[in-house]
């Protein structure tokens, strides 16, 4: 293994002090300006690119607006562009109906919210204590690192089979639960109401190790003079947590807060594996229900009005996000 | 007088003790667990906690029972391909970026920014509409195909990609290439010859992430793949949904493959972990 405990590589502080396109970046510009240039500026090398965003991603978010006016199913989807219109009666139904399934996109959207705030709440507090715990050196540090990375290396798909076992009625959970006492072991995990918690718990082990990523990224910028400085006047552990860490880390810490949440929120694949199709429906979220009425009931135009719901609400946090990344690179050029 | 904490130290020695025991058991406790069921008796799997024997044997009938040759080959190809065809774009498009000004720059950065935020499943359902759209117009048989879904790992590895090889080349100083061209070489040449050469840590970094966007979906392979394309994490979600109510459910074989899924995944991050922290930090502020 190569050096688990090394430093972030050299480098980086300084590259991210620059922004993304670094002060160089300029300078080159200058050097290579039209006509200047003797090779000519090969701005097709982006194009394939390009194209690709625009056919696997601009066509299909046009074309997804499109479909969710339309009443579109399985017979008519060979000839899409002449499906019946039917306006907006796909929106009301996503918000006020229920699907043959028993939940509505509306009732799927509270257990989705309620379950992205519910994790990121969760794994904050795991993620920045694992990443205070490591970041002072000590013997077998990198084997702590190395373990912290596991359940964010481990693919979903692995860690949502390897949730349904533990959840399952004689598996790990009720086990433990029964010898510890606390349960008599038998409980239904996996359908029924305690659904929603085995998700939360599953993901919960799943997603602090990003958090914690993170914020340890976070404390190897943070300069070590100030916490020199803060030791010669007394500062105990308490006073320079509150005083130089936190305030330090309140940028990167929003952002892996929302970087979060907007992954619990699209997480597809979790439930998906774990609870299968139709899932029970307090761990319905919205994208497996999106899943199950456009690829399972076929209402194509139900499913795409769900999806630009989903992508409405969703435009709030990745405004924000957009907004921090923007902030973070003109603030460290100025 | 009290001694006085290292100045890097974040936690009292104790609490930092705990810490590090608490989550370590948390993390290996699962993991434990997950190789535990992948050598139980299928019999026993999900129902008693200490297997009767090791069934090693799990290891050798998954092959079969599973179908988990084709699975990985699958992954291993269209995850592959994407990945490389994306890192060669984000070379390509990187370079611009760093070396030349253009209408549209910055925008082209942040927009790639602005396109990882948009739900994946919301793309789904549209992009399915728009390759069966592409089947009927040209008759072919594109959704179930290798490069249907290639395209489409591609293009959502394309973002993080680019980012980061703008991150690299940033740092390879322009002089080197300078001098090829004023030896009468072209851009290109001067590209492939002097500078990819360069940058290939970087993208050996851009090719392992994009690599996993295909190893580990699951929504779009769900449904852009067919029997004979499907990548091994929809493999393994269809044979678990298959032993659901099933006599003998063949837990321990499906736990075994799991186990042969991930490793692989498992390891790449653990090899690559240097630039795993701070280069995501880093590179999820500024990508």
């Amino acid at each position: 293994m190569p050096a688990p405990t090394a430093p972030a590589p050299a480098g980086k502080a300084e590259r991210s002090r620059q922004g993304p396109l670094g002060d160089r970046a300029r300078s080159q510009r200058h050097r290579t300006r039209p006509g200047q240039a003797p090779g000519g500026r090969p701005l097709w090398l982006m194009w394939p690119g390009q194209l690709c965003l625009l056919v696997i991603i601009a066509v299909p978010l046009a074309v997804g607006v499109y479909i969710s006016l339309l009443d579109l199913n399985q017979y008519s989807l060979r000839t899409w562009v002449s499906a019946p219109f039917v306006a907006l009666q796909n929106y009301t139904e996503a918000l006020f109906g229920g699907n043959i399934l028993g939940t509505s996109a509306l009732q799927s959207l509270l257990v989705s919210i309620g379950f992205s705030v519910l994790t990121t709440i969760l794994i904050t507090p795991i993620g920045i204590l694992a990443a205070l715990s490591v970041h002072s050196s000590f013997r077998g540090r990198g084997l702590v690192r190395t373990l912290y990375l596991v359940p964010y290396t481990m693919p979903i798909f692995v860690t949502a089979l390897l949730g349904r076992m533990a959840f399952l009625n004689g598996g790990l959970v009720n086990q433990g639960l029964h010898a510890l006492h606390i349960t008599s072991g038998g409980t239904y995990w996996l359908v029924g109401p305690k659904s929603f918690w085995a998700l939360v718990a599953v993901d919960t082990w799943s997603s602090w190790s990003f958090v914690y990523i993170m914020i340890l990224g976070g404390l190897q910028l943070i300069p070590t003079d100030l916490y020199e400085a803060a030791e010669l006047d007394g500062a105990g552990y308490w006073q320079k947590l509150a005083r130089i860490t936190f305030p330090q880390m309140r940028q990167i810490l929003a952002l892996a807060l929302l970087i979060s949440t907007l992954n619990h929120f699209n997480n597809f694949t979790l439930p998906f594996v774990m609870f299968g199709t139709p899932p029970p429906s307090a761990a319905d979220v919205l994208p497996l229900n999106i899943w199950v009425t456009s690829f399972q009931l076929f209402r194509f135009g139900l499913g795409a009005a769900m999806s630009i719901i989903t992508l409405v609400l969703m435009l709030i946090p990745g405004y924000v996000y957009f907004r921090a990344v923007r902030l973070g690179t003109t603030e460290v050029k100025a | 007088m009290t001694r006085r904490p290292s100045a890097q130290e974040m936690l009292p020695r104790p609490v930092r003790a705990v810490v590090i025991g608490v989550l370590s058991l948390f993390v290996i406790v699962p993991i434990a667990y997950l190789l535990l069921l992948s050598v139980t008796p299928d019999a026993e799997a999900g129902k008693q906690l200490v297997p009767s024997h090791f069934a090693w044997g799990n290891y050798f009938s998954m092959w079969g029972t599973v179908n988990l040759l084709s699975g990985l080959l699958n992954s291993v190809i269209v995850a592959g391909l994407a990945s490389f065809i994306a890192v060669v774009l984000a070379v390509g498009g990187g370079y611009v970026i760093t070396r030349y000004t253009f209408l549209g720059r910055r925008s082209y950065l942040y927009s790639l920014i602005g396109l990882q935020t948009i739900p994946q499943v919301m793309l789904l359902l549209p992009l399915f509409v728009v390759y069966s759209s592409v089947q009927t117009a040209l008759h072919i048989h594109f959704i179930g195909s290798y490069p249907g879904l290639i395209l489409t790992y591609l293009t959502f590895a394309l973002p993080l990609a680019t980012w980061l090889m703008v991150a690299y080349l940033r740092d390879i100083p322009a002089g080197l290439e300078e001098a090829a061209l004023t030896d009468g070489a072209t851009r290109l040449t001067a590209l492939r010859r002097v500078v990819a050469p360069l940058a290939v840590p970087g993208m050996v970094v851009a090719l392992v992430f994009s690599f996993l966007v295909g190893w580990n979906d699951v929504l779009f392979a769900s449904v852009l793949t067919n029997n004979g394309t499907r990548t091994v994490a929809v493999q393994l979600q269809v044979f678990e949904q298959a032993q659901q109510g099933g006599a003998l459910p063949l837990y321990g074989q499906l736990m075994g493959a799991a186990v042969v899924s991930a490793l692989p995944v498992v390891l790449l991050y653990m090899f690559f972990q240097r630039y795993l922290i701070g280069g995501l930090a880093a590179g999820a502020t500024k990508a």
